[in-house]
This record gives C-alpha cells, structure tokens and sequence, in this order.
C-alpha cells in the first residue's frame, strides 16, 4: 500500500476507528496511540485482507484484536474512570429525565454521560458490537464480518446489551 | 415514539464518534509509513551497491556473452553473495525451469526453484527459520519487451514499478496464504538490463500433491484480488485478462513425491489460526449459547412463513444467497452442510424484536437444491 492509498482509507475511515477507539480506550491519550498502531498493523497485515471484507471491518478488527493484546496497559485507567463518571452523571440526572425527554430534544451532558458510563461497564462481548453499531456506525454484516460471527448473534449481544444497560442505569439512578 | 425507538435514538446521540483525530495524529502516521518505507529502499540500494563491485568485476569477464543471455540462477544466487544457495542451485535436487511469459509491457521467467535448510548465508536471527527451518527459493527475472534495460537499483526510477511474485497455492485462498504470509522476502539485482529477483519462502513444495503456481502482478508488492480471481468451489486462480497491468500464473514444476499432506496441514493450521479470543468463555457467551440452543428446541413448534421459503442462488464464487424481509445472507454451502448431508442445517440464524422470535434455517434435498425458510417461534 503506497501513501496516497493509506492517506485514501485514513480520510474515509478515520474518523470511524478513532471513535471506536476513543470509546474502547476510554481517554485521548490511550486512543491516540490505539489509532495509530491501529492504521500502522493495517499496513503491515494488508495483504490478510479478504477480498470480500470492507476495510473499515478489516480496520475495527485490528483495533480489537489490539486493543486485547495492550489490555494490561490501558485497564488501571478504565478501573478508575467509569465508576467516577458515572456516580457524578447520576447524582445530576434522574430517571424522569430519561422517561420524559422530548423527542427531538439534545440529550443533556449528564444523561450522555449516564449512558456512555453504562455502556463501559458492559463486558467486552457486548460492549464492543455496541460501539462497532453506535460509534462507528457499521452494519449488523459489517460487525459479524469483522467479529466472524452469525449477523444473528449481532443482533442478539446488540438486544443484551442495551437491556443491561438500561438495568444498569434504572438501578444506578434509584 | 416508542421505548425501544427511544433507547435507539438515545444510544446514537449519547455514544456517537466523540471526535476526529487530530491532524498531526493523522500526519503522524503518514510520516512514520514513509520512514518506513524509505528505510527499506535504503535497505535494498545498500545491498545493491554492496555487490555492485562484484557485478562490475563479473560484466567485465563475461562481455562475450550476449547481453539478451540470461544469467542462471546460481549465478544471480553469487550476485546476491549467497553462495551456499549459489551451490544449491547447481545440485540436483534444484529444478531448472526457464520458463517465459509475456505480460503488460514485461517479459517473465522463472528461472529455477530449490528448497532446503540452512542455504542463506546469513541465517538471520530470525526466530521463524528456526521454527520452520525448511525453505523455498527462486529466482525470476523481469525484462522489458522493448530491449530498454531495466531501471539500475541505484537509478532513481529503481522500485517505481512494483511487483508481486509469490508462489500461490491450488485450493487456498491467496490472499491468505501467499509470499507475505508465508514469510517471504526477495533480494534484486539488476544485470545487463533485466531485474534478478531471488524470492524466498517457508517450504512450498509440501503443497505438491495440491498444484502450486507462481504468480506474477504489477502496481503493488502485495497480492492484488483486482489482477486475480479465486474461485472458492475449484480452488482455481486465474489471472484476470481485464486488470490493467501485469497479471499471470505459471505452474511450478514441483516433484509430486515431495509433498507432504500431514505437515503441510499442521502448517496452515499455524498460518491460519485466530489469535487467541480470551481465555475463558465468559457468563454471558455461555448464556447465549444456551439461550440458542433453546430457541432451537422451539423450532420444531415454530411457523414456516410461507413467502419466506425460497430456492438459494448462487454467486459465480459458489456462495449461497439467500434475501428475505430484511435478512441477507451470503456464505459458502460448507457452512451449513457437511459433504452428503441432507435435511435441515444444524446453523440457525435468529433475531429477536421485542421479545418476538424469528429462526431461518436451511434445507438441503437429496437433489442437492437447497432452501431457506423463515420461523416465527410463537
């Protein structure tokens, strides 16, 4: 791959696998360096690409299989961090918000960030198909393609983890 | 609105992409890609102009040779001062095969194969010679079809033109198993006008008794699916004849005596394993599993759609297509039946709304045709 194509595939799907990253390393500084050993193993591995395979699936699937290689070093970080945010967005919203918010409203700062903190207390099986549909807007054959698993259990880790999560959050915010 | 369109709508605001990555992060990588790269030019001129002298010395003492001769393989092995594998060459378990294509504006020939242990003779500190100690060598050359002589490795436009060679397997997917994966490598030296490269490998010719091929492209040093075409039900590769460039396959004359089935199936199981995928299966994964396996009991009391049962079609790979309402599933036969077998398939796709179950299965007649239906499991 010459540098007109990797500068090609960053434009395209850059953005995409930086969220994805920011969501699953948790601060900037871990998502930074996830990105680009993300974009730099892409290079070395491109030739593993299956012709059929979208790059942004061929991309994600990097970033995960990364991501589980350094989890040593991103996971003291991520100890912290969720539990703290969560109990500040709890202590400033509460569960009539989540019943009573208009339709086309913004979701307020707290609510975003109740639900981002309960999306990070799922566990890994459910939390990343959740953010490959949500944060990197990929499909439910682009998540089992990457995942190299059954569109059908897409749809069934995307089903448990938005129950968990909205048990996560009714019993955080009572 | 309802609860379940609500929690969609709330979960796309509340985890959408946070943000871009910053310009200099981009910029970053793009840098350290060309550092890369420009580390291996530096590479591959070093090593041209460290045999230069002896190129220069060895021209000199052969100019009675016609400059449209070939050097042999042995010979381009002593250019690259590989003369353990310079000797291999001329032994006779080397195979000579001087063979030519044309291709685009090139001329192709492969020269001549040898495998075996310890040939190079810096045997690098390289962890997987010593896991796979056996090795493939080649050499093949690149000419031009107009007499120009090929850029020098000192001259500038040396490299502008990439290519892929690599030896490609019958029945494996090759963008999956090719030079790269196999680590592979090659050195270059450019003779009287036509590019020497010498391409190396893990041991191919246990894949003798399968038909290996040796395939050539241009625009990139890895394997291109735009210059070939892999059909999945053959294990056929074929050069396609509309890519613009460089494009085509030769068999390699591998001793079928050589092949190894046993070792040659303990090396792909390595090649083609997954990383490991966590080490215990979680609670939840194991739930799953059992929520399925109850699903499926459920089948048998579930209610065929009936618009939803339709004879599969086939794509020109031989992958099964199968559209209805929503679900598209695309995938090999294999998946879902074992050779010979009839009936249901023991996969089952289901998707669940609103506590509302839907299974869609697969049956294959003894005609072979095979048919997808939709459940509804009340």
């Amino acid at each position: 791959m010459d540098i007109d194509e990797l500068t090609n595939l960053i434009n395209i799907h850059g953005k995409a696998v930086y969220g994805f990253c920011y969501r699953l390393a948790g601060n900037k500084e871990d998502a930074d360096d996830l990105y680009q050993e993300t974009f730099l193993k892409a290079i070395e591995v491109i030739h593993k690409m299956d012709a059929n395979q979208n790059p942004k699936s061929f991309l994600i699937a990097i970033a995960i299989r990364l991501r589980k290689n350094n989890r040593r070093k991103f996971a003291w970080r991520q100890r912290i961090a969720p539990t703290a945010e969560l109990n500040e967005a709890v202590d400033h919203a509460s569960v009539s918000e989540i019943e009573a918010t208009p339709e086309d409203a913004v979701l307020s700062h707290e609510l975003r960030g109740l639900i981002q903190a309960a999306a990070e207390r799922l566990d890994d099986k459910l939390k990343i198909p959740l953010y490959m549909h949500y944060t990197a807007e990929m499909s439910i054959e682009e998540i089992a393609q990457a995942l190299r698993i059954p569109p059908g259990t897409v749809k069934s880790r995307l089903f448990k983890a938005r129950s968990n999560m909205k048990k996560l959050l009714e019993v955080e915010s009572t | 609105m309802n609860d379940s369109d609500k929690w969609e709508r709330m979960l796309r605001q509340a985890l959408a992409s946070p943000g871009e990555p910053e310009e200099k992060l981009n910029q970053s990588i793009l840098n350290r890609v060309e550092e890369r790269n420009s580390m291996n030019h530096v590479y591959r001129k070093r090593l041209s102009t460290g045999v230069m002298v002896a190129i220069l010395t060895l021209v000199m003492s052969v100019t009675a040779i016609a400059a449209t001769q070939f050097f042999s393989s042995d010979q381009v092995a002593v250019q690259l001062g590989e003369k353990i594998l310079a000797k291999a060459f001329e032994s006779s378990d080397a195979i000579e095969v001087n063979k030519s294509v044309d291709s685009g504006d090139y001329k192709f020939t492969l020269h001549g194969i040898v495998s075996g242990a310890g040939l190079k003779e810096l045997n690098e500190s390289n962890s997987t010679n010593e896991i796979h100690p056996e090795r493939t060598y080649a050499v093949v050359s690149i000419a031009r079809q107009d007499g120009r002589p090929m850029p020098k490795t000192s001259d500038p436009e040396y490299g502008e033109e990439s290519f892929f060679i690599s030896p490609l397997i019958k029945g494996l997917k090759p963008w999956q198993v090719n030079i790269a994966s196999m680590r592979g490598g090659y050195s270059e030296v450019v003779l009287n006008g036509i590019q020497y490269r010498l391409i190396e490998c893990d041991y191919v010719e246990m894949f003798a008794d399968r038909g290996v091929y040796l395939a050539v492209s241009s625009g990139s040093p890895f394997y291109n699916s735009e210059a070939f075409a892999y059909n999945e039900s053959t294990g056929e590769v074929t050069a396609k004849s509309d890519y613009d460039g460089v494009s085509l396959l030769m068999d390699l004359p591998l001793d079928k005596a050589k092949a190894d089935p046993a070792k040659a199936e303990a090396y792909l199981k390595e090649l083609l394993k997954e990383p490991e995928s966590g080490t215990k299966t979680d609670p939840a994964e194991t739930e799953l599993a059992n929520r399925i396996e109850e699903l499926k009991k459920r089948l048998a009391d579930g209610k065929v759609i009936p618009e939803s049962v339709k004879e599969v079609t086939y794509d020109k790979e031989g992958r099964i297509n199968y559209e209805y309402d929503g679900w598209s599933v695309k995938l090999s036969p294999e998946m879902l039946f074992a050779e010979g077998q009839t009936g249901f398939s023991d996969s089952v796709q289901f998707s669940e709304a609103d506590g509302h179950y839907l299974g869609l299965q697969f049956h294959k007649d003894e005609k072979g045709v095979i048919t997808g239906m939709v459940i509804d499991l009340k």
